[in-house]
C-alpha cells in the first residue's frame, strides 16, 4: 500500500515540479515594462558612440528586454512604440542610459514619475515652455497608474492624463470638428468610481454636449443648463457642482435676455426666476470661495436687468 | 439772572451749534463717502439722462465714480456721476468727466452687499481674462474692481483677498510687458526698468503677518532675478539665497514649499554649472544642499492641500534626478 502510494508519488512531483518550472519560467518571461523621465537617444548599441536609431520622449513605454554596461554606466536594452502617440504602431529596439529609466521596482518611482509630470504640465502652460511638454506630461501621468496601479496618486495621475488629453482634444475639435474621445475620461469613472476624480472626468464629459454655437436661439442655453443643473443635483459632492449650478444659473440668466429680446416677456420672466433661485442656491451652499460673489454678483444683474448675453444695446 | 440765563443759553447755542456743525460736517462727510463707488458694466456716458443724448465716452468696469445725483426717467432710474473715462485704451490714457448713466449698473458703498457684487464681477472678468478670446482688456477690468472693494470696503472680509489679487495681476501684467524688452535679457536687475511695487507693499502694510503679505512678498522677489544666467554661477547662487532666505522669513506662507523648491533647483543647476566648469568641490556642495532643501519640500509638502500636493513628488522627482546624476540644467546651452 505504501509503496504504491509510493509509486504515485513520483509522477506527482515531477508533473508538481513541471508545473511549477512552467509557471516559474512565463512570470520570469513576464517582460519588464518602465518609463522615461527624460528625453535619450535610442542607440543601435550600448555606448554613447553607436549609432542613433530614434529620440524616446519623457513617459514612453519601455519594455526592458536586456541589462548590460557601457561607458562605465549600466545600458538597457529597450523596446517602444516607435509613435507613441499612436493606438497601433511598429515597435523600435534600441539601447539607452539606465538612468533615466523608472521601472515599478524603482523606490518611490510613482512619486518621481508624477514630479516629472508635474513639472512638464508646468512647462506648458509657461509661454516659451518646451515643445510637446503637454504630451510628456499626458503619457507620464498614464504610466504612473500603469506601472504603480496601487500608488496613492493613480487616481489623480490618471484623470490628470485623461484631462489633458480631453483639453487637447477639444482645442482641435473647436478647429476641425473632430469628434472627442470620451473613452479615457470614462476608464477613470470605471476605475475610481465616486471619487474625487471621477467626479471631474463626468465634469469634462457634459462639453462634449455643449452646443459649439447658441446663435441667439432659446434651444442651447435650455438644453446647457439642464445639464449642469442635472450634473449638481447628481454630484453633490464634486469640487465642480458649485461651478456647474453656476454655468446652470448664467444660462438661465442668458436666457432671460434671449426671450426679452423675442418680446416673449413670460418665458423671460420663468428663466430671470429660474437664474435667481439657482444663484441663491450657490450663495447658499459656497460660504467660501469665489462662488457666492459671483452668485451675488449674477443675482444683482438679474435684479438690475443689467443683460449678461449679447450687445448691450442702450 | 436772565443775564445770567442768557449767557447761560448763549453758551449752550454755540455748544449746540458747534455740535450741530460738527454732526452736519460729518453727516456731509458720510454722505460723500457713501456716494463713492464703480460701475460693475460697461457702460455710455451721456450728456442727459437719455439714451438719445449726445454720448461723451464710455466709463469701463471698476473705474472710480463718484455719484452727484439721481433722477427716473420713463420709469429708469438714472445716475449723474464724476467718471473717468478712457479716452484712448492702447495708450491707458483717461480724463474725469460728469455725464449720466443708467443707474442699474452702479454700486455704490451703500448698495448691499456691494463688496460680493463687486468681487464677484472682479473673479467673471478674471475669468473672461484666461480664457481664449476672452473681453479684450478683462485683466485691467479685474484688477481695477479688486482694488475698489478694498478701496471702498476696506473692513470687508474680501477686502485683503482682493487687494492682494489687483497687486498680483498689475505685478503679472507689468512682468509680461517687461519680458518683451530686450533689456528683460540682461543678466543683471539693475539693468532692466524694475516692476512698480507699490501694490505689493500696500498689501503687506495693510495686512501683515496674513498669506496674501507672505504672497506679496513672495511676488516681489522677481524684481531680484537676473534676466539671464549667462553661465554665470552668481546668477543661480543669489537667486538661491533669496528664495532660502524667504522660505526661513515666511514659514507659514502658502508659497514656502515653491520657495524651497525654487532654491533647491537653482543649486542643482549650480551643480551642472560647477561640473562643467571643472570644480568638482563646488559641484558637489551645490549637490548637498540641493538635496537638503528639496528633502525639505517634500517634508514641508500637504497632500491634503491640492495647491501644496504636488511639491512633494517634484521633489522626489528632483532628488532621483541628483542621485542618479541625470542633469536638471543645461548649463552649456545656457552658456550659448
Amino acid at each position: 500500500m505504501v509503496r504504491h502510494w509510493k509509486k504515485f508519488e513520483l509522477p506527482l512531483l515531477l508533473a508538481m515540479a513541471a508545473t511549477a518550472a512552467l509557471g516559474a519560467g512565463a512570470y520570469a518571461a513576464e517582460p519588464e515594462r518602465a518609463t522615461l523621465i527624460r528625453e535619450v537617444s535610442l542607440y543601435a548599441s550600448a555606448g554613447a558612440n553607436a549609432q542613433k536609431l530614434a529620440q524616446a520622449g519623457r513617459g514612453s513605454g519601455l519594455t526592458i528586454l536586456e541589462r548590460g554596461n557601457a561607458d562605465g554606466q549600466p545600458w538597457l536594452k529597450i523596446s517602444m512604440a516607435a509613435d507613441q502617440e499612436a493606438e497601433v504602431s511598429r515597435e523600435v529596439t534600441g539601447w539607452l542610459p539606465a538612468k533615466a529609466v523608472v521601472t515599478g521596482a524603482t523606490a518611490n518611482g510613482d512619486q518621481v514619475i508624477f514630479g516629472q509630470a508635474v513639472d512638464s504640465e508646468r512647462q506648458a502652460e509657461e509661454r516659451g515652455g518646451r515643445k510637446g511638454a503637454a504630451q510628456d506630461a499626458l503619457r507620464l501621468y498614464s504610466r504612473v497608474a500603469e506601472l504603480f496601479p496601487g500608488s496613492p496618486l493613480a487616481a489623480e495621475a490618471m484623470w490628470r492624463a485623461a484631462d489633458i488629453r480631453w483639453q487637447l482634444t477639444k482645442s482641435a475639435f473647436i478647429r476641425t470638428g473632430k469628434p472627442m474621445e470620451q473613452k479615457y475620461l470614462l476608464a477613470v469613472i470605471a476605475k475610481f468610481p465616486q471619487s474625487k476624480q471621477a467626479e471631474l472626468a463626468a465634469y469634462d464629459l457634459l462639453d462634449g454636449q455643449m452646443c459649439q454655437e447658441w446663435r441667439g436661439l432659446a434651444e442651447c442655453p435650455i438644453k446647457e443648463a439642464a445639464l449642469y443643473e442635472q450634473y449638481a443635483h447628481e454630484h453633490p459632492q464634486s469640487p465642480k457642482a458649485a461651478e456647474a449650478l453656476y454655468n446652470a444659473a448664467w444660462r438661465q440668466a442668458a436666457l432671460a435676455d434671449i426671450y426679452r429680446i423675442e418680446n416673449d416677456n413670460a418665458k423671460s420672466d420663468a428663466a430671470r426666476k429660474k437664474a435667481t433661485a439657482l444663484a441663491q442656491q450657490i450663495a447658499g451652499q459656497s460660504p467660501q470661495g469665489d462662488w457666492k460673489p459671483r452668485a451675488l454678483d449674477l443675482i444683482y444683474k438679474l435684479e438690475k436687468k443689467i443683460p449678461i448675453y449679447g450687445v448691450l444695446i442702450e | 439772572m436772565a443775564c445770567s440765563l442768557n449767557n447761560a443759553n448763549m453758551f449752550t447755542l454755540k455748544r449746540a451749534l458747534l455740535t450741530l456743525c460738527m454732526a452736519l460736517a460729518a453727516t456731509t462727510a458720510l454722505a460723500a463717502d457713501k456716494e463713492h463707488g464703480t460701475v460693475i458694466s460697461e457702460v455710455t456716458l451721456f450728456v442727459t439722462p437719455d439714451p438719445q443724448a449726445q454720448k461723451l465716452g464710455r466709463v469701463t468696469r471698476g473705474r472710480d465714480i463718484f455719484l452727484m445725483d439721481h433722477t427716473t426717467v420713463d420709469n429708469k432710474p438714472w445716475d449723474h456721476l464724476l467718471a473717468t473715462v478712457d479716452v484712448d485704451l492702447e495708450r491707458e490714457t483717461a480724463r474725469e468727466i460728469s455725464g449720466w448713466v443708467p443707474a442699474n449698473v452702479v454700486v455704490t458703498t451703500s448698495t448691499p452687499n456691494g463688496d460680493q457684487i463687486i468681487y464677484g464681477e472682479a473673479v467673471d472678468s478674471e475669468n473672461q481674462a484666461e480664457q481664449r478670446g476672452g473681453r479684450k482688456n478683462a485683466a485691467d477690468d479685474a484688477r481695477r474692481l479688486y482694488y475698489r472693494l478694498y478701496e471702498y470696503f476696506p473692513s470687508s472680509p474680501l477686502a485683503g483677498e482682493a487687494l492682494w489679487r489687483a497687486a498680483d495681476i498689475l505685478w503679472q501684467l507689468e512682468k509680461a510687458d517687461i519680458r518683451r524688452r530686450p533689456s528683460s535679457r540682461e543678466m543683471s536687475p539693475d539693468m532692466r526698468t524694475p516692476m512698480d511695487d507699490q501694490t505689493l507693499r500696500l498689501v503687506m502694510k495693510k495686512f501683515p503677518h496674513t498669506p496674501w503679505a507672505d504672497q506679496a512678498a513672495f511676488n516681489m522677489i522677481d524684481n531680484k532675478l537676473c534676466g539671464s544666467w549667462k553661465g554665470e554661477t552668481k546668477c543661480p547662487e543669489k537667486e538661491s539665497e533669496l528664495y532660502e532666505k524667504y522660505a526661513r522669513e515666511h514659514p507659514q506662507s502658502p508659497k514656502v514649499a515653491e520657495a524651497l523648491f525654487n532654491a533647491a533647483w537653482r543649486q542643482g543647476a549650480l551643480v551642472e554649472m560647477y561640473r562643467t566648469q571643472h570644480e568638482q568641490d563646488k559641484s558637489e556642495k551645490a549637490r548637498k544642499k540641493a538635496m537638503e532643501l528639496a528633502q525639505e519640500v517634500a517634508a514641508k509638502s500637504n497632500e491634503n492641500d491640492p495647491k501644496l500636493a504636488d511639491w512633494k513628488p517634484r521633489a522626489m522627482e528632483f532628488m532621483y534626478s541628483l542621485q542618479q546624476g541625470i542633469p536638471t540644467y543645461d548649463a552649456e546651452a545656457d552658456r550659448k
